[in-house]
């Protein structure tokens, strides 16, 4: 064997003893593809050197002004993006043709996998998901090479220079700790991983939408980072990096989503947030990534906010590292898997120190010489802007202590604790209503000095509305959960307030309908992204206040057996049978779903049990009516021959993750406004006819 | 408004909200956090009726007892001592005779440690953390392969 | 087209993407000065607050006020570009000289020290469906692909015990020590338990540990003696394990009454000799390592040493003993194998090649 072995994503994985030699099978072979896996090896090697250049020139050229210079950094973006590029596809290949000389495949894949997990399998382990990151990274190192927004010169060749410096380090990191090229000699016959729990789909593309959103925040990063070296930020500054960060954002907010999910229907509990660690690790960069777009605003408008802005983008990415920190490093699962592998642990501990305390150091050293940004008054949109900040960083850094008291109070006493749902409850949320309570307030109040009259006017028609519904609700709901209606008056709030903005600005006494439709098309798209984002926060806030009414029932049933579940709903117990999957066993429960008298469908719920890995898993039965969902998860058979099972009913539990998909959607559309799509501002008029045709920056 | 009071009010706004924060995350620490312990340690230093703590270790072989309503009975041992506890509830997929378990709960009067959690993962390799360490300290298992269980 | 020459073909495109943008007199990206674009945005985000007023979003007079705080930024903005840029003067040709350089010496470089002290550029890729097929290889080729078929097999159908007995002395044989003891002890779970199952178990395990007979495989082979308390493997790793703990009298005992229960023509009649001879002679010659461990040792032996050879390199005598060890297993295609390895690693030494071959031929490996 000629590569060295280290530990990978999955245990107990042997090399063949080197006495089958295969000398001379190479004759054998045909030629085509065979250079093919070194080449992919080669060219991270080569995106290794090109990235060294990517970082040094530009940077040299902003410090001396020198537009030739500065233009190196775009096509060496690019060209490491390129690199990269083509080496994941050769990854990809050899996942693909089962190419078991490669060990990153032989430990993960199978030459019977059905293709798309061959395929999703290149990102389902350690090494290759570092690639996966490193691909993204070199992504939008490239993309801000080549996005056509009126970015200043030094800022976009500074930009590029520390997105370079980025990339050295995760490339060093891969190259050096987890090197998916390793090779074996002689290759084994066959792959030995078939994890079925990583063969959903669900999962398989959770991971790549999630890195999309932390890597994304590597830009803003660099954006800031760019800032502080040259001294100046302003409003362009925040325009430049608005739609970055916007993206990103999308992405983690999609893959945070999608997580969730596939907990709730994976897991068999019913539940779609744990606070686990792993969980809270990608929550983290998305709350102060939150507060990072809220205060690019400010700046961009306002030209204030600018070192908390910065502070923000350098913190944001900080978290993102950290959770690629903890998830990689297997600090979560075991303090002492640190341990077991040190040098992967040791090396990513050191970037994250060096780029978060580099980053911090260089914002301690040049943040004061930043100019103070426009003025404001505590009653207005910025300051609204402000709390909105304050009360995102705050909930942020209760989320982290949570995360981070166990693992730190272990290292010093050795105590074990376990931080749970009621610590964040108890802390999280009681930061959350209130922000969401003033937020329909901020949307509509004036820039520099708000109006407290003119906006509870304004506000007065959704005030009432929410709070009449909320009282029939609760006239409705009379004898349970106070909380649920009073939540759900609340997301009622921040649905009729965000469109309240578009009515009020649109409507105006004396014009008619066209008109005020004419307008409302008129708005920026930006205001129209912010309605759509801020309504599905509305919906998401119903979604889990809903589930204060669902309902967990645990129950023996036999064949025949009827059992109410929650609502108007109830099931029965059709038959209990074994069945036999591709490459499982399972034990299947068919259940027939009743609203009151009527049956309207049928469910299956089941054990699986995959022999290959001495491993089972509950497959939950789901029967969605509107936005509500009846969950049936199979549980054990009991002594006496019946079954156990756990029927819930989830009242509107969808708008949970509907409302996050209008969250994202939002984010796009804030996206697609004109102003950040165009080149120049000056070529937007020319071009208003044709707008559209310019390219995106970030699509 | 001149610029110092904005600023005073700036800094006021935040002080009030970082101490309101102070004092949920202290009272959330104070009430909701959980110790975990494991037999041995109950053994040697004893716990008061009532407490509640998270008990882990390894379900004895032969230990589990079930009963209708499904009522579960079972030993959880870290190799120096051992605890009944009951759990009624559905047990997770996991949930094995030797094989490593996180319950949550408190011990009452007689000794039985009445669970009314009981966490395993969706892993064969998964050792929860703090049973790992626990047996580590009893001796009884050795640090091969923690597959960590994420991505 | 060796690969070398790929790997020039891509360091050479790699750095022309550094080197064609200097060559450029002016840059393609990087559309304007610096002072352009602020100055465009500024005068947009005028006309902007003129469109927030109209819609409320500022009151009338910090509309105005708004406005003036743009406008002197954009006056800023403007002084700025009228600073303008530095042209191409004599430090900036410098400057692209010495990018030139960089490019053309930190590219490769980096690469090559990355790539060298991780690559392997001699091995080709090994596509699965290319290997399936059939190929002029020999036999060896096959075992692999049998091996191959028997753990796919395996892996959708592992209650399957009769292929894990089928398998596990297959890989004894190819020296996965490992994997047959993982094989033989699914086949203890899905077939049951029997002495000689026990027996070949604990023998894996043995030869895994590199002859030590761990407390795993002495349980086995005391499950094997439970089953069958005569069974001969079991009572020689038994042995063994006394010997190695150091209880010469238990394992004296134990290899007499073995040697006494056996039939004088048995294959381990010889080796089980030599070790009491050697337990009882205090100055006799410690035990030669060929018998450490009876018949499925010599095989473990041989592939160690096979290992070793193979990454080291070694002695014509070492070799000898490879090519001769493999003829006398009866693994023919291996010792040819064996005997072309060592013409090879011993190539430029003709005494030595020489001497490897009379042992060849002596043991009956003569091909050419």
């Amino acid at each position: 064997m000629r590569s060295r072995r280290r530990g990978s994503g999955s245990t107990g994985i042997r090399r063949p003893a080197r006495n089958e030699r295969i000398r001379g099978r190479a004759d054998g072979i045909g030629r085509g593809g065979q250079l093919l896996i070194e080449a992919g090896h080669f060219a991270l090697a080569l995106a290794l050197g090109l990235s060294v250049i990517q970082m040094v020139v530009p940077f040299w050229g902003a410090r001396t002004n020198d537009p030739v210079l500065m233009g190196v950094g775009a096509p060496a973006a690019i060209g490491v993006f390129a690199l990269v590029l083509f080496s994941f596809g050769v990854l990809t290949y050899a996942y693909v043709t089962s190419d078991f000389s490669l060990m990153n495949v032989y430990a993960n894949s199978h030459s019977q996998k059905p293709m798309i997990y061959k395929v999703t399998g290149v990102w389902g382990n350690h090494e290759g998901s570092m690639l996966l990151w490193i691909l993204i990274l070199a992504l939008f190192g490239a993309l801000v090479a080549i996005a056509r927004n009126a970015v200043p010169p030094k800022l976009r060749a500074n930009t590029i220079a520390v997105q370079g410096s980025v990339t050295i380090a995760f490339l060093l990191f891969m190259l050096l700790t987890s090197n998916p090229f390793e090779r074996i000699d002689p290759a084994p016959f066959e792959g030995r991983d078939l994890n079925p729990i990583l063969q959903d789909i669900g999962l398989a593309i959770h991971p790549p939408l999630l890195y999309i959103g932390y890597v994304g925040f590597s830009i803003t990063f660099a954006f800031a980072m760019a800032a502080l070296i040259e001294g100046k930020i302003d409003a362009v500054w925040a325009r430049a990096v608005r739609p970055w960060t916007l993206g990103a954002w999308l992405f983690l907010t999609l893959g945070i989503s999608m997580g969730s999910y596939w907990a709730y229907y994976e897991l068999g509990w019913g539940g779609w947030w744990f606070w686990d660690p792993v969980e809270n690790a990608s929550l983290l960069p998305w709350i102060l990534g939150t507060a990072l777009i809220h205060s690019t605003v400010v700046m961009e408008k306002r030209d204030a906010l600018k070192i908390w802005t910065i502070l923000l983008a350098i913190l944001t990415f900080s978290l993102s590292l950290m959770g690629t920190f903890l998830v990689r490093s297997g600090v979560l699962t075991s303090v002492h898997a640190f341990a077991v592998d040190p040098d992967r642990g040791v090396y990513i501990l050191a970037i994250l120190v060096f780029f978060i305390g580099g980053s911090l150091a260089l914002f301690a050293w040049r943040a004061p010489l930043l100019r103070q940004g426009g003025i404001f008054a505590p009653v207005s949109r910025e300051g609204a802007l402000v709390v909105n900040n304050l009360f995102l960083a705050t909930a942020c850094a209760t989320v982290l202590i949570g995360t981070l008291y166990p693992l730190a109070l272990e290292a010093v006493t050795g105590a074990k604790i376990s931080v749970g749902p009621p610590f964040f409850n108890a802390t999280f949320v009681p930061l959350m209503v209130p922000l969401l309570l003033l937020l329909p307030f901020g949307q509509v109040m004036a820039w520099k000095r708000g109006d407290m009259n003119g906006v509870a006017q304004r506000l007065a028609g959704a005030i009432l509305i929410s709070v009449v519904l909320t009282v029939i609700i609760y006239g409705f709901t009379y004898g349970g959960p106070v909380a649920a209606p009073l939540g759900v008056g609340l997301g009622i709030f921040l649905i009729v307030g965000s469109f309240n903005e578009i009515v009020t600005r649109s409507f105006t006494s004396g014009s008619g309908f066209r008109d005020a439709m004419r307008k409302a098309r008129g708005l920026p798209r930006s205001t129209w992204g912010t309605v759509t984002a801020h309504a599905g926060v509305g919906v998401m806030v119903i979604g889990i206040a809903a589930t204060a009414w669902s309902t967990e029932r645990i129950v023996t049933m036999r064949p025949g057996d009827v059992q109410h579940v929650g609502g108007a709903y109830s099931v029965r117990l059709d038959s209990v049978f074994p069945r036999t999957g591709p490459n499982f066993q399972e034990d299947v429960a068919r259940m027939t779903v009743f609203r009151g008298d009527r049956a309207i469908g049928q469910e299956e719920t089941s054990k699986r049990f995959f022999p290959a890995r001495n491993m089972p898993t509950t497959q939950a039965g789901l029967h969605t009516v509107g936005f509500s969902q009846v969950y049936l998860s199979f549980g054990e058979p009991q002594p006496d021959g019946s079954l156990g099972l756990r029927l819930y009913y989830k009242p509107l539990i969808l708008l949970i993750w509907i409302g996050t998909l209008f969250m994202g959607l939002g984010a796009g559309i804030a996206m697609s406004d004109r102003r950040f799509r165009v080149g120049a501002p000056v070529r937007a008029k020319r071009d208003e006819s044709a707008s559209g045709t310019a390219p995106a920056p970030a699509e | 408004m001149t610029r110092k009071q904005r600023r005073l009010t700036l800094i006021g706004v935040t002080g009030a909200v970082l101490a309101i924060s102070l004092g949920l995350v202290l009272f959330a620490m104070r009430d909701t956090i959980v110790f975990f312990r494991a037999p041995s340690d109950i053994a040697a230093q004893g716990v008061d009726e009532g407490v509640r703590f998270r008990l882990g270790g390894l379900v004895e072989d032969g230990s589990i007892r079930r009963e209708t309503g499904q009522i579960h009975y079972f030993r959880v041992t870290d190799g120096g001592a051992s605890i009944e506890v009951r759990y009624q509830g559905l047990l997770p997929d996991l949930f094995r005779e030797g094989q490593g378990v996180v319950t949550e709960g408190a011990v009452d009067g007689s000794g039985l440690f009445r669970a009314d959690t009981v966490l395993a993962r969706h892993d064969e390799n998964y050792m929860p953390r703090e049973v790992a360490d626990a047996l580590k300290a009893q001796g009884l298992w050795q640090h091969g392969d923690p597959a960590p269980g994420t991505q | 087209m060796s690969i070398w020459i790929l790997f020039i073909l891509m360091t050479a495109a790699t750095i022309m993407a550094v080197l064609w943008p200097l060559s450029r007199p002016r840059t393609a990206f990087g559309p304007t000065s610096a002072g352009e674009g602020e100055r465009l945005f500024y005068e947009e985000q005028l006309q902007e607050i003129d469109r927030d007023l109209a819609r409320g979003m500022f009151s009338p007079e910090e509309a105005a006020s708004a406005k003036a705080e743009a406008a002197r930024r954009l006056i800023r903005a403007d002084a700025r570009r009228e600073a303008g840029d530095k042209s191409l003067d004599e430090p900036a040709l410098r400057r692209r000289r010495a990018t030139s350089a960089l490019a053309l010496s930190a590219i490769p470089l980096v690469a090559l020290a990355i790539y060298g002290a991780q690559g392997s550029p001699e091995m080709p890729g090994q596509p699965l469906s290319e290997r399936m097929q059939p190929m002029t290889a020999g036999s060896e080729l096959d075992m692999d692909q049998a091996v191959a078929r028997i753990e796919s097999h395996l892996q959708q159908n592992p209650e399957d015990g009769q292929g894990w007995e089928v398998i596990a002395p297959v890989y004894v044989r190819m020296g996965r020590f490992d994997d047959a003891a993982a094989a033989y002890q699914r086949a203890l779970r899905y077939l049951g338990e029997d002495a000689d199952r026990l027996a070949n178990f604990g023998e894996a395990l043995v030869m895994a540990s590199e002859g030590i007979v761990s407390s795993s495989a002495r349980e086995a082979f005391e499950g094997a003696l439970e089953h069958d308390s005569r069974h001969p493997k079991a009572r020689f790793f038994l042995a063994t394990a006394a010997q190695q703990d150091g209880d010469e009298d238990v394992a004296l005992d134990r290899y007499r009454s073995l040697l006494a229960d056996s039939a004088p023509d048995a294959p381990w009649v010889e080796v089980v000799r030599r070790r009491i001879a050697n337990l009882e002679g205090a100055d006799a010659p410690p035990a030669d390592a060929g018998d450490a461990a009876g018949a499925g040792a010599i095989a473990g032996m041989v592939s160690g040493l096979a290992e070793r050879l193979a990454s080291e390199g070694g002695s014509a005598d070492e070799w000898g003993r490879l090519v001769r060890s493999y003829a006398v297993l009866g693994q023919e295609t291996r010792a040819a194998e064996a005997l072309a390895d060592a013409r090879r690693a011993l190539a430029g030494d003709s005494e030595a090649i020489a001497h490897v071959e009379d042992v060849a031929r002596e043991a009956g490996i003569d091909r050419e």
